[in-house]
């Protein structure tokens, strides 16, 4: 089994409650997998438990079948003194660069690639930095709101070309977006709210790619069930 | 930026020599404790050529001492920007240190060294070293971590870059540093000068205080106002441009 979480439990020092308890999955098979839940119930600190950012928690991660795991988010910045096709090519080995520019192209930042990293939106920014992630060489990619402010259609243009084109590679993709998780997720971890027992439930997406038909059944059935849980 | 400095010292000195002469005139002082402006534009005109050269000689000294400390600040702080031993070890020094008046460890420098270049240069350099050093030691041992983090976990991070990163994000704040230390690096030198010196304008100072001429005493104060302005001026434009290349803004 590639990524084993068992019981796993953690409280920030200082606060009065845990942030939660007995939390335990499997990811067994590459592709999109998802944590969803409201703010605050613990995806992040899940998420960087993996990594090995956070210590002191209780239970057991394996990530036995994984070599090297990396965690990205939204508030990243790349350094401003050059721009930003400047820092992807320093940053990504020479082989990969083929597949730099037909990312630039499919995130739709071909228009500002030679730009500074500030002057560029938000959902620009975001989707640069995803492509310096994508591009490493790692086994799990944690994306914590990585396409935050990018519009719905490019989403899901990314999604679906970053799941053609890594089709080995395991993903963790944290999104507070019901019917995003649902539609392009295998595994969604759904955290639940108010103390509810289980904290967490393990729902099965719709995990469509590219060319294929959505079900509207299917979609309604797992964003109906992930709305039960949280 | 450089006018407007010069413009700014003008308005201060002038609102100086403004108020002497309103203690003067207003307490009936003799023209042997407060020169009146005339007396002032006389001493001026006579000595003008000295105290300059007096004045550039001070600067001379109070630049090169400025260097050697921003590029001692900067090693240092480099050192200790780490939390391990050796850089809480630097942190703690530099912070004890300093709180001890370096003006007061100056005339056993003067023992030591004599009253020449080199004693005034280490005057001036310690005084304007500590405050720099404790901006660069802040600014290095605080890390960018939204953009630090890309670079750590994918195992790119060199110290090189790490120094880059921070100097990059606190360029403003370490222009405002360096442009200050001026100041303390020229107060630095003339109170070098002014305690046991052979030269400079901190050496002619103590001459005329030892003649009670004030006039002479305020001139030397307007050339090394003026020659302040204008440094620091050019250290804020070299600033200035600096970020300018390096920004794109």
């Amino acid at each position: 089994m590639p990524l084993i979480c068992d019981n796993i439990a953690f409280t920030y020092s200082g606060a009065e409650r845990p942030l939660f308890t007995d939390v335990s999955f499997q990811l067994t098979t590459p592709g999109f997998h998802s944590f969803f839940g409201p703010s605050g119930v613990g995806k992040t600190s899940l998420a960087k438990i993996i990594t090995g950012d956070i210590a002191g928690y209780s239970g057991r991660v394996s990530t036995a079948g994984l070599k090297t795991l990396l965690y990205s988010h939204n508030k990243e910045r790349l350094p401003g003194w050059s721009g930003v096709d400047r820092h992807l090519t320093r940053v990504i080995s020479p082989p990969m660069h083929a597949q730099k520019d037909e990312l630039v192209e499919i995130f739709g930042l071909s228009d500002c690639i030679t730009s500074r990293f500030d002057q560029l939106s938000m959902g620009q920014q975001n989707r640069v930095n995803l492509i310096r992630y994508l591009l490493q060489d790692c086994d799990l990619l944690i994306m914590d709101e990585s396409l935050a402010n990018v519009d719905e259609l490019t989403r899901e243009r990314i999604i679906l070309a970053v799941k053609d084109m890594f089709p080995d590679r395991y993903f963790l993709y944290i999104s507070h977006n019901v019917i995003e998780v649902s539609k392009f997720c295998d595994s969604i971890l759904v955290f639940c709210n108010n103390g509810r027992i289980p904290q967490t439930v393990m729902i099965q997406g719709c995990n469509i790619r590219r060319g294929e038909d959505l079900s509207p059944t299917a979609l309604d059935a797992a964003m109906l069930e992930i709305m039960n849980a949280v | 930026m450089l006018y407007r400095r010069i413009f700014q010292f003008f308005i201060i000195y002038f609102l100086f020599i403004g108020g002497l002469m309103l203690l003067k005139y207003s307490l009936g002082l003799s023209d042997y404790v407060i020169p009146a402006p005339s007396g002032m534009f006389h001493i001026l005109t006579a000595e003008y050529h000295r105290y300059s050269l007096a004045t550039l000689n001070t600067m001379t000294v109070a630049v090169i001492g400025q260097i050697l400390s921003v590029i001692m600040a900067f090693i240092i702080g480099i050192l200790g920007r780490q939390s391990t031993w050796f850089g809480s070890f630097i942190k703690v020094a530099a912070f004890n240190i300093q709180a001890y008046p370096i003006v007061a460890l100056a005339p056993i420098l003067f023992i030591l060294l004599g009253d020449g270049f080199l004693t005034r240069l280490l005057i001036a350099a310690m005084i304007c070293y500590f405050p720099v050093l404790l901006s660069v030691l802040g600014i290095m041992s605080k890390p960018v971590d939204d953009i630090e983090h890309f670079y750590r976990v994918t195992g790119r991070m060199r110290w090189q870059l790490e120094v880059k990163i921070r100097t990059f994000e606190n360029l403003t704040q370490l222009t405002t540093v360096i442009a200050g230390s001026a100041t303390l690096a020229m107060a630095g030198t003339i109170v070098g000068e002014f305690i046991a010196a052979n030269a400079g304008i901190g050496y002619s100072i103590r001459i005329a205080l030892y003649q009670s001429d004030m006039g002479k005493i305020l001139i030397a104060l307007f050339l090394i106002g003026i020659t302040i302005a204008i440094y620091q001026a050019f250290l804020e434009l070299l600033g200035a441009a600096v970020k300018r290349a390096w920004t794109g803004k």
